[in-house]
C-alpha cells in the first residue's frame, strides 16, 4: 500500500537533475521493476501449482461424478458410493477434536493463565517437540504398540489417539496465543469487581480468545481429514460404518485411502478408480468448507473487536 | 484335544439345522444347492464344515492382499445377502469387513490375531511358518502373472525365458536386439532400445512369483538368495521402481523399452496402455501367454505336487500348454482361534469361497483369476476344518 | 449467577453426600479456580506422557535392531531381509534375525537430508518473494483472495499431492524440462549433478520440487503475516533516506522480520523432513541408491518406512520391523534436533511462528 506512491517518488525525483542523476535514477527503476517482477514470478510460482493441483482434481472427478456417491454405500468393496469413508473420515475427526481437542484446550488454558517458570517451560516444551514428529513415526508407533502390544488391533481408538496426538501441538499452540493476547487489563478489571476466578475465565478471557482457537481446531481438523500414513496402520479399513464395535479390532473406513488404494495405482477396476477420484473431491471440499469457516470466524471477530 | 472334539460335534450338530434354515430361507441364493461335494468331504476328514453361519451375529475381519481385496469385497457381498438374520430382515448374520494395503500386513495381522483373515498373494515364509506354527494357508483362487514390455514397433508377442529376463534385471542384457532376445525370436526385428527393468518398490507378492520364475528357469542367474517379496535389486542403471501393479503399468507405459511383471488382473490396463504381453518359456520348453486355458493347464498339472499345507507357487511346471508363472492366492489364518463363534463363522465363509464362490461368472473373471482345481478344493477344505477354538 | 452454580453442578451433586465443611472448600476452590488450574494440569501433562510413550515404545521395538545393526548402518547401503523367502531364522548376539540379513541406511538419511535441501532452496525464496508481493503490491482485497490459495495449498492432502505428482507434474517435467537441462549443462563439479540420463519424472528433483510445493504455503503464509506486522516507520524512513522500494524490502523490511522467517522456515523444513505418502509416490523408492544426479530415483526414510513395512511383516525374525522402528527412531531424532535447534534461535520471536500444516 504504501509501495505504489513510493514508486512514485523515487521516479520524480530523477529527471529533476542533469547530468549524474537520470541513470542513476534509470539504474534504479529497473532493479525496482526486476525486483519486484521476481517477487510476482515467485507468487505466480505458488498460484500456477495450487490452480494446476486445484484443476486436476476437478478435471479426473468432474466427468464421471454423480451426486449420489456422496449417499450410496461403497458395494463389494470397489464399486457404489463413499457414504461409509465420508462418515469414517468425520466420525475420527470430530472424535480426535473433542479427545485432542479437550486435552489441548485443558494445555493451552493451563499454560497461559497458571503455569510459570521451568514446568511451563517443560511442558511447552512438550507439545512443541510433539509437533516435530513426523506423522508416519505416529502411525507406526500406534500401530506396533497401541495396535499389537496393546492388543487393541485396528479400529477408532487408536486411529483417533493417533490423529489426537498429531493435532495436539496446532490447537494448544492457538488457545495459549489466543489467550495471551486477551488484554490483562480483563482480568484485572474482573479481579477488582470481585467476579470469581473461574467465572472470569470462562466468561471473558476464554470467550474474548474463542475465535483464535477455534482457527486452531479447523486447522487441526483439516490435518486430521487429510492424513493418510499414520490412519494405513492404525484404522486400516473397512467397508463397514463405524459404530461402538469399531473402537477396537474392526478397522474403519476413510477418505484418504479411497484415495490411494482405490487409485489406478493400486486397483485395476474402473469403478474403484472414479471412486478414488471422488474422494479426493470430497475431500478438496472439505479443506475448502474448512478455509472458508476459518474465514467467516476471523471476520465476525474482526466485526466484533472493532 | 477335548475341545477340538467337542468342536466337531458342535458343527455337526448344527449341519441339519443349517440345512433346515437355507432350505427356509429359500429366497436367497442356497449355498447347498451347489455343494453336492459337502458330505463327501466331511466324511473323508472325519470332521464337519459349517455350510452357514452360527446363529448369533458376528463379524469376521479381513486384511491383506490389495489383488484379493475386489474379489473378497464381492465374496462377502454375496455371502451377506445369502445369510441375512432372518429370512425377512436384509441384514446380514454374519458381517466379513474386508481392506487391504498388502499381503504383508495380512500374514502378520492373521498372526497376531488383530484379524481373522489374512489375505496373501504369496504363502508363509519359512521364517513365518516357525515363528507362527498356527497359521494355515489356505487356497482359495488361482491367479497369474504377466510379463510385458513397451515396445510400440513390435506387433507379434515375444518369446521371453528366464535366463533373457534376468539378465535383463541384471544388467547382462541393456538392449531388446541382444542376440539373445533375438535368439528366442526368429523373425521378429527387434529394436535398438535400451532395456528398462521395473521392479516393485513396495514389498509384493508379484515379486515374490516373479523372482521364483527367474530362479527355478535358472538358478545361475539368479540365486536363490534373491528369491522374496522385498529382495535386494541388482543396481542396473535406469531401472526403475514402481508402487502397485497399477504404478507398473504406467511407469511402462511411460518408458519406453521397460519390462514389468504385472498381476493378471490388470490385463485390461495392460492392453489399453498398449503394453506387450511375453509368451513365457515353462518347463515343457513351450512358449505360452498367460490365457485362461494355459494357467488351467499349469494348475491342474501341479494339483498332485500341492502338498496338504498348500504350500506351493506353482512355477515353471513341465505340464505341456501351462503358462509357467501361476500362484494360488491364500487366505492366511490361524488353527487356534479365541472365539468358538467366529471360528465357525470363518469356516463357513471360508467353504462358501472355495465352493460357491468359485464360479467363474459371478467373481473370479472380474479379477482374472482362475478356480481351484477340485482335488485342490478338497485340500482346502481340509485345511478349513482345522480352523478350530 | 446459574453460571456460577453450573460448574459447581455434578461437584455439588458429590456435595451432598460429602460433609458440609468440605462442600463449601470445594466451592470456594471451584471460585478461586483451583479445578481449573488441576484439570489444566492434567491436561498439560498428557503431550509430555505421550512424548515419552512414543520414545519408549519405539526404543523398546528397536533396541534389538540397534545392537545388531550396529554402526554401519548409519554409512552403508543395504536393504535385505535375508537370503530369500526360504531364509532360516538365525541368532546373532541373542537377536534374531533372518540368515543373510543386511541393512544400511545411507542412502534413506541421505535423501531425507536432499530432498528437504532442495524444498529449502526452491520453496523458500519463492516464498518470500511472494510474500513481499502479496503484502506490497497486491490491493487487499486480491491479498486476501491469493490467501485461499495458500491455504488450500496447504490444506490438500499430501496422498492427493502425490497422485499429482506421479501422474502429472512428475511426466510434465521429465517430457519438457530436465531433458533441457541435462543437455545443456556444463560438465563442470556440482552443475554436472544435472547431467545425465533425466529418467522418468521419478526421483529426486520430482521429489524435491513436491516438497517444495508442500512447504510454501508454510513459509509464504507467516512470511506474510510478519511482513505485514512490519511498522511503517523505519520503512517511511528508508524511503525518506532515498532507497528505492525494493531496496526498503531488501534492507528494511527483511531483515526486521529475518528471525521469525528462519522459524518459519524450520516449520517447513520439519514438514520436508518427515513428509511421507507424496514423496513415497514421487521418489521412485530405490533402497541401495545413494543419488547420482539430480534425476535418479532415491528414497527418503519416511518413504522406506511406508513402502516396506508391508514386506517388513513377511520376515517370520521380526528383525525387519524392529529396523523400521530404528528408521523411525533416527528420522525422529533428526526432526527433533531441527526443531529444537530451530526453538532456541528463534526464542525471542516464539509465538509469532504459529504452525500451520505438516506432512501426512
Amino acid at each position: 500500500m504504501s509501495g505504489t506512491p513510493a514508486v512514485q517518488s523515487v521516479a520524480g525525483r530523477g529527471p529533476g537533475d542533469p547530468g549524474y542523476w537520470p541513470p542513476v535514477s534509470r539504474r534504479r527503476k529497473i532493479g525496482n521493476l526486476a525486483f519486484w517482477g521476481v517477487c510476482l514470478i515467485a507468487l505466480a510460482l505458488v498460484v500456477v501449482p495450487t490452480v494446476w493441483l486445484a484443476g486436476g482434481i476437478l478435471a479426473r472427478a468432474i466427468p464421471n461424478f454423480h451426486w449420489n456417491v456422496l449417499w450410496t454405500k461403497t458395494t463389494g468393496g470397489l464399486s457404489g458410493g463413499l457414504l461409509q469413508p465420508i462418515v469414517g473420515t468425520l466420525v475420527i475427526t470430530i472424535a480426535a477434536m473433542v479427545i485432542g481437542g479437550g486435552i489441548s484446550v485443558l494445555t493451552g488454558l493451563y499454560l497461559s493463565e497458571f503455569a510459570v517458570g521451568r514446568h511451563r517451560g517443560v511442558l511447552r516444551g512438550a507439545y512443541e517437540v510433539l509437533a516435530g514428529i513426523p506423522s508416519i513415526v505416529l502411525g507406526f508407533v500406534g500401530y506396533i504398540a497401541l495396535c499389537v502390544d496393546l492388543k487393541m488391533g485396528f479400529g477408532l481408538l487408536p486411529a483417533v489417539l493417533v490423529i489426537s496426538v498429531l493435532t495436539i501441538p496446532y490447537i494448544t499452540k492457538s488457545t495459549e496465543t489466543s489467550l495471551a493476547q486477551v488484554p490483562t487489563g480483563y482480568r484485572e478489571g474482573a479481579e477488582a469487581l470481585g467476579i470469581p476466578t473461574s467465572w472470569a475465565m470462562r466468561r471473558i478471557v476464554l470467550k474474548s480468545a474463542v475465535p483464535g482457537m477455534i482457527t486452531g481446531f479447523l486447522v487441526a481438523a483439516a490435518i486430521a481429514i487429510g492424513e493418510t500414513a499414520p490412519l494405513i496402520y492404525t484404522a486400516y479399513f473397512s467397508d463397514q460404518f463405524p459404530s461402538a464395535q469399531h473402537i477396537t479390532h474392526q478397522g474403519v473406513p476413510y477418505l484418504t485411502y479411497v484415495v490411494f488404494y482405490f487409485s489406478p495405482f493400486e486397483q485395476p477396476s474402473k469403478t474403484a478408480n472414479i471412486l478414488s477420484y471422488d474422494a479426493a473431491l470430497v475431500l478438496f471440499v472439505f479443506v475448502l468448507v474448512l478455509i472458508l469457516l476459518g474465514r467467516t470466524v476471523a471476520a465476525i471477530a474482526r466485526r466484533n473487536s472493532e | 484335544m477335548a475341545k477340538k472334539i467337542r468342536l466337531a460335534y458342535t458343527a455337526a450338530a448344527l449341519i441339519p439345522l443349517s440345512v433346515l434354515a437355507a432350505a427356509c430361507g429359500s429366497s436367497s441364493p442356497s449355498p447347498t444347492s451347489s455343494n453336492s461335494s459337502t458330505p463327501a468331504a466331511a466324511a473323508m476328514m472325519g470332521a464337519a464344515l459349517p455350510t452357514s453361519p452360527a446363529k448369533t451375529p458376528e463379524t469376521v475381519t479381513e486384511t491383506g492382499s490389495t489383488l484379493l481385496y475386489p474379489l473378497m469385497g464381492s465374496w462377502s457381498e454375496a455371502y451377506q445377502k445369502a445369510f441375512p438374520v432372518s429370512s425377512t430382515s436384509s441384514s446380514p448374520l454374519v458381517t466379513i469387513e474386508t481392506g487391504g494395503t498388502g499381503s504383508g500386513t495380512g500374514i502378520s495381522d492373521a498372526a497376531a490375531g488383530t484379524v481373522d483373515i489374512g489375505a496373501s498373494d504369496a504363502y508363509l515364509s519359512s521364517s513365518d511358518m516357525t515363528t507362527y506354527p498356527s497359521l494355515m494357508n489356505i487356497a482359495l483362487a488361482i491367479s497369474a502373472q504377466q510379463f510385458n514390455y513397451n515396445l510400440p514397433t513390435v506387433k507379434t508377442p515375444l518369446k521371453l525365458d528366464g535366463t533373457v529376463v534376468a539378465e535383463m534385471y541384471t544388467g547382462k542384457i541393456t538392449k531388446w536386439n541382444d542376440p539373445a532376445i533375438a535368439a528366442l525370436n526368429p523373425g521378429v526385428s527387434l529394436p535398438d532400445i535400451t532395456v528398462v527393468p521395473l521392479h516393485r518398490a513396495d514389498g509384493s507378492g508379484d515379486t515374490f512369483l516373479f523372482t521364483s520364475y527367474l530362479n527355478a528357469q535358472d538358478p545361475g542367474a539368479w540365486p536363490t538368495a534373491n528369491v522374496g517379496t522385498t529382495i535386494s535389486w541388482p543396481s542396473v542403471s535406469g531401472a526403475l521402481a514402481e508402487e502397485g501393479n497399477g504404478g507398473m503399468v504406467t511407469g511402462c507405459a511411460a518408458t519406453k523399452g521397460c519390462i514389468a511383471y504385472i498381476g493378471i488382473s490388470y490385463e485390461s490396463k495392460t492392453q489399453a496402455a498398449g503394453l506387450g504381453q511375453a509368451e513365457l518359456k515353462n518347463g515343457a520348453g513351450q512358449f505360452e501367454a498367460p490365457t485362461s486355458a494355459t494357467i488351467s493347464a499349469e494348475a491342474s498339472a501341479l494339483t498332485s505336487k500341492t502338498p496338504a499345507s498348500e504350500t506351493l507357487s506353482m512355477i515353471d511346471a513341465n505340464a505341456s500348454g501351462g503358462y509357467p508363472i501361476v500362484n494360488y492366492e491364500y487366505a492366511i489364518v490361524s488353527k487356534k482361534q479365541t472365539n468358538g463363534t467366529v471360528a465357525e463363522d470363518m469356516r463357513a465363509f471360508l467353504y462358501w469361497t472355495v465352493h460357491t464362490g468359485q464360479s467363474a461368472t459371478d467373481y473370479l473373471s472380474a479379477v482374472n483369476f482362475e478356480p481351484l482345481p477340485a482335488s485342490v478344493v478338497t485340500l482346502t477344505d481340509n485345511q478349513i476344518a482345522k480352523i478350530g477354538s | 449467577m446459574a453460571a456460577i452454580a453450573r460448574p459447581g453442578g455434578p461437584d455439588g451433586g458429590a456435595g451432598t453426600s460429602l460433609p458440609r465443611r468440605a462442600g463449601a472448600a470445594l466451592r470456594s476452590a471451584v471460585r478461586r479456580g483451583d479445578i481449573l488450574r488441576w484439570v489444566g494440569g492434567i491436561g498439560a501433562v498428557i503431550p509430555l506422557l505421550a512424548l515419552g510413550f512414543i520414545l519408549v515404545a519405539l526404543l523398546i521395538d528397536a533396541i534389538p535392531a540397534i545392537r545388531l545393526n550396529g554402526l554401519h548402518f548409519f554409512y552403508k547401503s543395504a536393504w535385505s531381509y535375508g537370503g530369500g523367502y526360504n531364509a532360516n531364522i538365525v541368532s546373532t548376539d541373542g537377536v534374531k534375525h533372518l540368515s543373510g540379513s543386511d541393512f544400511g541406511v545411507l542412502p534413506e538419511i541421505a535423501g531425507t537430508l536432499i530432498t528437504s535441501a532442495i524444498a529449502l532452496i526452491v520453496g523458500v525464496p519463492i516464498s518470500i518473494g511472494a510474500a513481499l508481493a502479496i503484502v506490497e503490491r497486491l490491493p487487499r482485497r486480491l491479498a486476501n483472495g491469493i490467501g485461499i490459495f495458500l491455504e488450500l495449498l496447504a490444506g490438500i492432502p499430501s496422498v492427493i499431492i502425490g497422485l499429482w505428482g506421479l501422474v502429472t507434474f512428475g511426466p510434465f517435467i521429465a517430457d519438457h524440462i530436465t531433458p533441457v537441462i541435462s543437455r545443456n549443462m556444463p560438465d563442470v563439479p556440482v552443475l554436472n549433478y544435472f547431467r545425465g540420463p533425466t529418467g522418468s519424472g521419478e526421483g529426486l528433483l520430482t521429489s524435491g520440487l513436491i516438497l517444495a510445493i508442500m512447504i510454501i504455503p508454510i513459509v509464504a503464509a507467516t512470511s506474510r503475516d510478519l511482513i505485514r506486522q512490519v511498522p511503517i516507520l523505519p520503512r517511511e524512513g528508508a524511503i525518506a533516506l532515498g532507497m528505492s522500494d525494493a531496496q526498503t524490502a531488501r534492507k528494511v523490511t527483511l531483515p526486521w522480520v529475518g528471525s521469525g522467517i528462519v522459524g518459519a522456515v524450520v516449520l517447513g523444513l520439519g514438514r520436508a523432513l518427515g513428509e511421507t505418502m507424496a514423496v513415497a509416490m514421487v521418489c521412485g523408492v530405490a533402497l541401495t541408491t545413494v543419488p547420482g544426479n539430480i534425476y535418479t530415483t532415491m528414497t527418503t526414510i519416511s518413504a522406506t518406512i511406508v513402502t516396506q513395512l508391508d514386506g517388513a511383516f513377511t520376515d517370520g525374525s521380526g528383525f525387519a520391523v524392529r529396523t523400521i522402528a530404528e528408521l523411525a527412531l533416527v528420522l525422529m531424532v533428526i526432526s527433533l534436533v531441527v526443531n529444537v535447534a530451530a526453538r532456541l534461535l528463534v526464542r525471542k520471536v516464539s509465538g509469532t511462528a504459529l504452525p500451520v500444516g505438516r506432512g501426512v
